[in-house]
């Protein structure tokens, strides 16, 4: 009887009638397939992307340059100089991260006493030379001042789980 | 001896030590803040507390002496708990801004606070805060960090010796106070910074700049003054952030001179590439056409070496080395405050250890501004006269100094050797003398009764003679010093072991300089005559700066324009215009090297910074020189050119060998016995002698080089030149400008007046502007107004 069954559903092509069916129903069925770069797939608040240097909303940035990221970076790709300003505050002089050392472990943003270096949800920054990828202090500055909303948002969604 | 246990452990401490340095000493943590070894105890921080068996409550360890059989516990829970409250009091008042504060990763509050503060705060009041003061170019204030130790306000008191900090109110008012603001009138102010446990006291040149765990620490020796101090430099990268003292050595203080010269080595002024000028001006060159032109300029020429003593020792055997394959009749010289050149009775140097001086039964300083001098070992006699001892002084100023002197005298120049003939005088009657002294005697006919202090300090069991600048510099100077070894021999302080002569050196490696250079130095003057007079054909300056230091600025201007100059140095300076061609050498801490100070101690170096530029250690620059004048390079490795320093001193061996103690090793100084010098006496022609001020904010390339220094020297700024009021009044004048009239011509200057001058005495204070007055013996003031 096994020996029957087997070979009229080998005669029969059974396996194919039963993948086909399958590729059948999956083609009336809804598409989950995003059509980025058009449509994206949401992102969680605690995203690392792209890095930016936040500011008070007074306009003064937030970095006292404590550098504790700079020695906290696994991959030392932070460097910074610093100097005390005219008014005599302890401000950078030089705040640079090299992307391409970068890993995206976040452990600058958790370093950060003033939430000044943060990640933002930003990833699409490729570029065809290493160069643009060495984010100097006024670059993440810029940074910052485009995604404020975003990451005060982001920050503000997270605040209730620290 | 007691004998105590320490977490059960036995421990055998001298009598009368405390239980915290019983703790320290067998490497017990035990946590603290206002203790410090070189400081009084004020056990006023309460956190060194210990449970002592028997006694009810625990006991503050730093100003708890051991007793026989005591049972200390250093850990339990009841302490934990008492540390925890301690620090929750202590943080109260104190802001939450390590993020911002330099001390921050060296903090003792911060690492304290991980280690026995409570987790939370339950502080929810109203801080305090307090106003910072101005404590000059060198130490930042933020005294709202500040938690009361009270070791800064013990630093200006005991150490410093300028009382100007206090402890004002009480309780949530107390506040430290800077009593003279703007005043920590102190060479070792830069100290506070390393003293303060919190970031209440912050280095101000370095502030907000870098974080201690960043730095690189390199084990490095001062050449700032002769007494080579250990010192950390720490750096990052290319840069230099501070100098620190090295706390493993001996000495727990440097002096500002000695620490803030940092900004001088990545200073502008630094020669960075070999120069040379030609006819469209100065420009940047390569090794090779720098050695060319030099040998095009000096080769077959007579030619005259300046060179500074603060090299290390292989750099300077290394200068001998050219001399002797290159220029073996040249004219070598270094001794930029030295008229004299009679053979000196002892050599420059010291024939005791810092040490002995401070433990001496009398010390006598002669002619010298030791505090600005020397400032470490000044340091050493403060605490000495502290603890009752006396400190004689004879010298032509009063110069401030920080400790009490038990007696002073005044004297003019031209009277030195009447005191020395006073005190030679009096040790002969009293049946003491030694071969030479009667001839001394009879040549000097005058008496000076500041003599008796000198011959009254002899006749002690120990005595140290600090022989400074106004007698190295006098121009019968040989004689004098022969003088002195009279009478240090007739009173029995001639030998090792009791010696009392100490002739306080122009700069480093005293001791090796006379026995490397002794048979061809000549007078830096006469050198610079000569090159005027046309007996030389060029000139070799390497690290001297003639311009800018010592006495003879005039003649090295005059040689200078007429002669071709060669430079060789780490700092450019004044000389530089003056300059054909220049070459790069790397500064002393950039290089690996032996130094050897004031007292024979020797110093390795082993730990150097990178250095900038094109620069190269001077040896190798010498040898490099030596190979472009077409010779066989004498040494061509450190072992080489040590081997070459050891047929000069054979006795260093040792001390590049295995086994040896630094600590202990002395080379002694040269002893000159068969000089015998007799004073010819000073043609008093002119009223006033003139003497010049040796300031540590002024003196040498390194310190004009460095920013912090240069900004230092102008606060602490007099006049052009001082008199005493009645010398001016004598004059028929009034202060302000006045004619000073010289052998050498007329010159125009502020004349300031001040009562520590002697009367009779000219006294130069600010050498950068009335530079080429130095170079005079006597002057007379003149009218016209």
């Amino acid at each position: 009887m096994q020996l029957i069954k087997r070979a009229f559903k080998t005669w029969m092509l059974w396996e194919l009638v039963k993948g086909l069916a399958l590729t059948m129903r999956y083609l009336f069925k809804p598409k989950i397939t995003v059509e980025y770069p058009e449509e994206r797939t949401p992102l969680s608040p605690r995203f690392r992307g792209l890095h930016a240097l936040r500011r008070y909303d007074s306009g003064e940035e937030r970095c006292i340059a404590c550098k504790l990221c700079e020695v906290v970076c696994p991959a030392l790709a932070i460097v910074i100089e610093s100097e005390e300003r005219e008014d005599g505050s302890r401000r950078t002089t030089r705040y640079d991260i090299d992307m391409t050392k970068c890993i995206y472990c976040g452990l600058c943003q958790e370093a950060c006493p003033v939430d000044a270096i943060v990640e933002t949800q930003h990833f699409e920054y490729a570029s065809e030379t290493r160069e643009a990828l060495y984010y100097t202090k006024e670059m993440l500055l810029d940074v910052g001042d485009r995604y404020e909303s975003q990451i005060a948002a982001n920050i503000a969604a997270d605040a209730k789980y620290h | 001896m007691t004998t105590l246990f320490i977490n059960e452990e036995e421990v055998t401490v001298s009598s009368g030590t405390s239980i915290l340095e019983a703790c320290r000493k067998q490497g017990v943590d035990v946590p603290y803040f206002c203790y410090h070894p070189e400081l009084s105890v004020a056990a006023n921080c309460r956190m060194c507390l210990v449970e002592v068996e028997g006694w009810g409550k625990p006991a503050a360890s730093c100003c708890t002496p051991v007793g026989e059989g005591m049972r200390v516990t250093t850990q339990s829970k009841s302490l934990s708990k008492d540390r925890e409250m301690i620090m929750e009091y202590l943080l109260i008042h104190h802001p939450l801004d390590c993020p911002v504060c330099d001390q921050g990763g060296a903090c003792k509050l911060q690492d304290y606070t991980e280690e026995h503060g409570a987790e939370h705060g339950r502080y929810k009041e109203v801080k305090r805060a307090v106003v910072d003061h101005n404590l000059g170019p060198f130490v930042s204030t933020c005294m709202t960090r500040c938690i009361h130790c009270t070791r800064c306000v013990r630093f200006a008191d005991e150490i410093a010796g300028t009382g100007d900090m206090g402890v004002l109110n009480r309780s949530d008012h107390m506040r430290i106070e800077g009593v003279v603001e703007d005043a920590l009138a102190s060479e070792l102010s830069g100290n506070l910074a390393d003293i303060c446990p919190v970031g209440a006291l912050l280095d101000k040149p370095s502030l907000d700049v870098s974080r201690p765990w960043e730095v690189k620490r390199h084990r490095s020796i001062c050449t700032q003054c002769p007494q080579g101090c250990d010192i950390v430099i720490e750096s990052r990268g290319d840069e230099v952030i501070r100098i620190k003292p090295d706390y493993a050595a001996n000495e727990p203080w440097i002096c500002d001179r000695g620490r803030y010269v940092h900004d001088a080595f990545r200073a502008k002024e630094r020669i960075l590439t070999p120069f040379i000028r030609d006819a469209s001006g100065v420009q940047a060159v390569n090794w090779d056409m720098a050695v060319e032109k030099i040998v095009r300029l000096l080769k077959g020429k007579r030619v005259g070496i300046v060179f500074s003593p603060d090299w290390s020792i292989e750099g300077l055997t290394a200068i001998r080395l050219l001399h002797d394959c290159v220029f073996d009749d040249a004219k070598v010289a270094f001794d930029l405050h030295r008229r004299d050149m009679r053979p000196f009775a002892f050599e420059e140097g010291f024939g005791m250890t810092s040490k002995q001086i401070v433990d001496a039964n009398e010390v006598v300083i002669l002619g010298s501004d030791l505090r600005q001098r020397l400032p470490i070992l000044m340091q050493g006699l403060r605490q000495r006269s502290l603890a009752g001892k006396p400190v004689i002084r004879i010298g032509a100023m009063n110069y401030r100094t920080n400790s009490e002197l038990s007696a002073d005298a005044l004297i003019r120049p031209r009277e030195w050797a009447a005191v020395i003939a006073r005190a030679m005088q009096q040790l002969k009657d009293l049946g003491k003398s030694a071969a030479g002294m009667d001839a001394w005697l009879s040549s000097v006919s005058e008496r000076h009764e500041a003599g008796k202090l000198l011959a009254d300090a002899l006749l002690s069991d120990s005595c140290a003679l600090l022989v400074g600048e106004e007698i190295r510099s006098h121009v019968d100077a040989a004689a004098l010093i022969h003088g002195l070894d009279l009478i240090a021999r007739a009173s029995g302080h001639g030998e090792e072991g009791r010696d009392a002569r100490n002739l306080i050196p122009e700069g480093m490696n005293a001791s090796l300089l006379s026995a490397v250079f002794g048979d061809v130095r000549t007078s830096v003057g006469d050198l610079f005559d000569a090159a005027h007079d046309g007996e030389l054909d060029a000139l070799l300056l390497i690290g001297s700066d003639p311009l800018g230091d010592g006495l003879f600025s005039m003649q090295a201007k005059r040689a200078m324009g007429k002669v071709p100059l060669v430079q060789i140095g780490a700092v450019s300076g004044q000389v530089s215009e003056y300059a054909d061609v220049m070459l790069p050498a790397s500064a002393y801490s950039e290089v690996e090297g032996t130094f050897i100070n004031m007292s024979g101690e020797i110093h390795l170096a082993d730990e150097p910074l990178s250095t900038v530029g094109d620069a190269r250690p001077l040896w190798k620059v010498m040898m490099r020189l030596i190979q472009g004048f077409g010779m066989d390079i004498p040494a061509v490795d450190m072992n080489e050119i040590r081997a070459s320093v050891q047929s000069y001193l054979p006795s260093l061996r040792e001390v590049w060998g295995q086994g040896v103690d630094h600590n202990t090793w002395r080379m002694p100084v040269a002893r000159q016995r068969d000089a015998n010098v007799l004073p010819v006496g000073v043609n008093p022609a002119m009223p006033l002698d003139v003497i010049s001020r040796y300031s540590m904010y002024r003196e040498g390339a390194w310190v004009r080089a460095s920013a912090s220094l240069v900004e230092a020297g102008n606060i602490r700024a007099l006049d052009d030149v001082l008199v005493h009021p009645n010398t001016l009044k004598e004059a028929g004048l009034t202060v302000g400008e006045c004619v000073i009239r010289t052998a050498s011509g007329n010159y125009t200057f502020d004349v300031g007046v001040r009562d520590d001058v002697v009367e009779g005495v000219l006294f130069i204070s600010k050498r950068g502007v009335a530079g080429d007055l130095s170079c005079e013996v006597m002057a007379s003031l003149g009218g016209g107004q």
